[in-house]
């Protein structure tokens, strides 16, 4: 009896579930890989390198490879702060990306063209690049809240909007081609040379500052504030938090300006951090929607959403190390793929507790009847 | 929080060095290593990256179905995003390869970063001459050569076929010195065989977008257009579906290939292609050629033009309408290029002076 009730607790912990999830994607990941009739060494061996800089094949230490591994995970852990942001309110954010993107283009624009002030230039960028995202979420927020547009269609829709509106801008830009704007004064960059010298020449830069504000911020408003009181009451039950005098339509509206405010300054993080030119962008950098599986991983918590963030970063940077010792660059994108699709069976155990529960209560009152 | 982070490393740690067999030394191969980095579409683009890779294959005596070196000598790692180009020039400079080669100038500003970083690491670029750095080689192509073939087979399939004033269209993608050597080829090839043939040309001012190709197309064959070079990426597609419906039709209009042989995009009916010819640019023989220059020792950090003489341009002979006769007549110019008795000019400029080119194109050699 007690065993059992051990097992219910810990399917009813969200927590230790991700962790365990996270688990069964390896495995099954390691799995994999010896099916393909690799050595999983390379893949751990990888995964090691990413983390401690450690090269256990060459035997060299590189700092440099953790100051990637993190540079990786700020617009994801930025990202996946947008996606749980809205989910405490009830919402399903697919517009990350697309309001990634419109921070991505502000905060070129404002690189380009806000006169070459130090620290100023960037902030100035940053706060461009957020007040973009806030935009971009806030129109479907208001659409959601004033008309009952369904955010899904919404966000994916304004995903196309973003990227062409991105595309045709920044060609507008002159000296611009199909592919790059003109270079950035270095004023407008977030590099940091302390931060490049502790990682050996890594890209690592002040959006680690950023991420990690972010995550405080996230914490903050969530858990501490009348605001993320009201979006976490309006996730929970809508109707209910109505009848209760919860002002359910500000709720929405201002949880997707904060949720596009994140996405934008992950936009600006790529932006500012890793070029040092504006891009014309080819394609999606798909950031947006990888930020879907972190906060779903990361239990929509400022805390959740940081590992997870940095989990799903060193699974991206080590793909090119994984290449490197022959293991196929899709295995990365599979396991965060099971990872997902194992934590969505969360929801599955949820519904299979409450079923329990609910038996346990029928048959114990009945037996009182009796 | 932080015993959880010194167990997860312990457990990979002994994961990492647990499974690692014991691997014999191996004496190091006279072959130089080489590894190619490719952005998110990996080596089955069906273009730069694909042909990159070929000619890395054939330097070490594989075959795209049988790569027994890839891991040891040679391989390659794809970079998901844009932001990854730098840290995986950076990574294969760490891990000390011969050679390491990108194609494209998409990687142009991150070699220029990376390789004064590492200034004894060789590096090749594909199809860009503006790097400028002592430790990468940049490849460039005689596209005006390949494209002065496919037009004078062109003009020699028009004469064999008895049309009446033939006129020649060219589609560009967006006007610039690149696609201004594709036009002007062409148009001198025409002009050496039929010297009053009418040329038109039409820039979509897009890569992508091949509805606007097959619309001109339709326009032109309409018009009495024999046939068009389109030299656009994607947009070029159009003038093969054009082509390919007329062909269908019973018409008698071609379509002309870029890049690599595009025989089997034009195929209509059995055997029967739309595709009269194609411009060869082989990629392959760059990368081949860089590796050859690592082996022997002669790789220098300068711009290797990869022309008619080396086969780093040419044209397809697959399409068995094209005839042995004219295959051979084209085959002699070809001959007469490599010993530089041809010369062809590359630029809009220059063939306008020497008279060997309307003046009315929209070919333009601004950047």
């Amino acid at each position: 009896m007690n065993r059992k009730k051990n097992w219910e607790q810990i399917l009813a912990d969200d927590r230790t579930v991700s962790l365990f999830v996270v688990g069964l994607g390896f495995a099954c990941g390691t799995l994999l890989v010896l099916l393909v009739g690799k050595n999983p060494a390379g893949m751990y061996q990888a995964m090691l390198q990413t983390l401690t800089g450690w090269d256990i094949t060459r035997k060299v230490w590189n700092a440099r490879y953790i100051g990637e591994w993190l540079t990786a995970s700020i617009p994801l852990i930025l990202c996946g702060l947008s996606m749980g942001f809205a989910a405490r309110t009830g919402l399903f954010n697919i517009g990350a990306e697309g309001q990634y993107i419109v921070g991505l283009t502000a905060a070129q624009f404002v690189a380009l063209y806000f006169p070459p002030v130090p620290v100023l230039h960037w902030v100035a960028a940053l706060a461009a690049a957020g007040l973009a995202g806030a935009l971009w979420g806030g129109i479907v927020g208001i659409l959601k809240a004033r008309f009952e547009v369904s955010e899904v269609v919404a966000t994916i829709m304004l995903n196309y909007v973003a990227f062409f509106l991105s595309r045709w801008v920044s060609m507008a830009i002159p000296g611009a081609n199909t592919y790059r704007t003109p270079n950035f004064p270095p004023t407008a960059t977030l590099a940091s040379g302390f931060l490049e010298n502790l990682t050996n020449g890594s890209r690592l830069n002040y959006g680690l500052f950023l991420a990690l504000l972010a995550c405080l911020f996230y914490w903050f408003i969530i858990e501490k504030t009348n605001l993320g009181f009201s979006l976490r009451a309006t996730g929970l039950n809508k109707e209910a938090a109505r009848y209760s005098g919860i002002p359910v339509t500000r709720s929405i509206a201002s949880s997707m300006i904060i949720a596009g405010m994140f996405a934008g300054f992950a936009g600006a993080a790529v932006a500012l951090g890793s070029f040092n030119y504006g891009r014309v962008l080819g394609g999606y950098d798909n950031y947006g929607f990888n930020g879907i599986a972190v906060a779903l991983v990361g239990n929509s918590q400022a805390g959740g959403i940081l590992a997870s963030g940095l989990l799903f970063g060193m699974l991206a940077s080590s793909q090119p190390l994984m290449q490197s010792r022959q293991i196929p660059k899709e295995i990365t994108l599979i396991i965060s793929g099971l990872v997902v699709v194992f934590i969505s069976l969360r929801a599955g155990v949820k519904l299979f507790l409450d079923w329990r529960a609910k038996k346990a209560t029928r048959t114990g009152g009945r037996s009182n009847d009796e | 929080m932080k015993r959880a982070l010194i167990v997860v490393l312990a457990i990979l740690a002994i994961l990492a060095v647990s499974c690692e067999k014991k691997e014999v030394k191996v004496v190091a191969p006279a072959l130089p290593t080489s590894r190619l980095l490719t952005d998110a579409t990996g080596i089955d683009d069906k273009s730069f990256n694909a042909a990159g890779w070929r000619g890395i294959l054939a330097f070490y005596g594989d075959t795209w179905e049988n790569q027994t070196q890839k891991g040891k000598l040679y391989d390659w790692v794809t970079a998901q995003t844009q932001d990854m180009y730098v840290p995986n020039l950076k990574q294969a400079s760490d891990e000390k390869y011969d050679l390491i080669i990108v194609t494209g100038f998409t990687w142009a500003d991150a070699i220029r970063e990376v390789a004064p970083q590492y200034p004894n690491q060789k590096y090749l670029i594909v199809d860009v001459d503006w790097v400028g750095k002592p430790n990468v080689m940049e490849a460039t192509f005689s596209e005006h050569e390949g494209s002065y073939l496919v037009g004078v087979a062109a003009a020699l399939k028009a004469q064999a076929d008895g049309i009446a004033k033939p006129k020649f269209g060219f589609i560009g993608g967006i006007p610039g010195p690149v696609i201004t050597k594709f036009e002007m080829g062409w148009v001198q090839g025409i002009k050496s065989v039929l010297a009053d043939a009418e040329i038109v040309d039409y820039y979509a001012n897009d890569w992508g977008k091949p509805e606007l190709a097959k619309a001109q197309a339709k326009n032109w064959f309409d018009s009495g257009v024999y046939a068009i070079f389109s030299a656009a990426g994607g947009t070029g597609n159009g003038t093969i579906a054009q082509a390919k419906e007329y062909r269908a039709q019973g018409k008698n209009v071609w379509a002309i290939g870029v890049d690599s042989d595009q025989y089997e995009d034009g195929i209509y009916a059995e055997g029967k292609s739309a595709v009269l010819t194609s411009m060869l640019k082989r990629v392959e023989s760059a990368t081949k050629g860089a590796l050859d220059r690592t082996k022997d020792g002669s790789f220098k950090g300068e711009v290797v033009v990869f022309d008619t003489k080396v086969e780093g341009v040419g044209f397809s002979d697959k399409n068995p309408e094209l005839g042995s006769e004219i295959v051979q007549k084209v085959n002699e110019v070809k001959d007469k290029i490599v010993k530089g008795e041809i010369k062809i000019h590359a630029t809009y400029a220059a063939a306008k002076e020497a008279g060997v080119v309307p003046g009315n194109l929209q070919a333009s050699d601004k950047q």
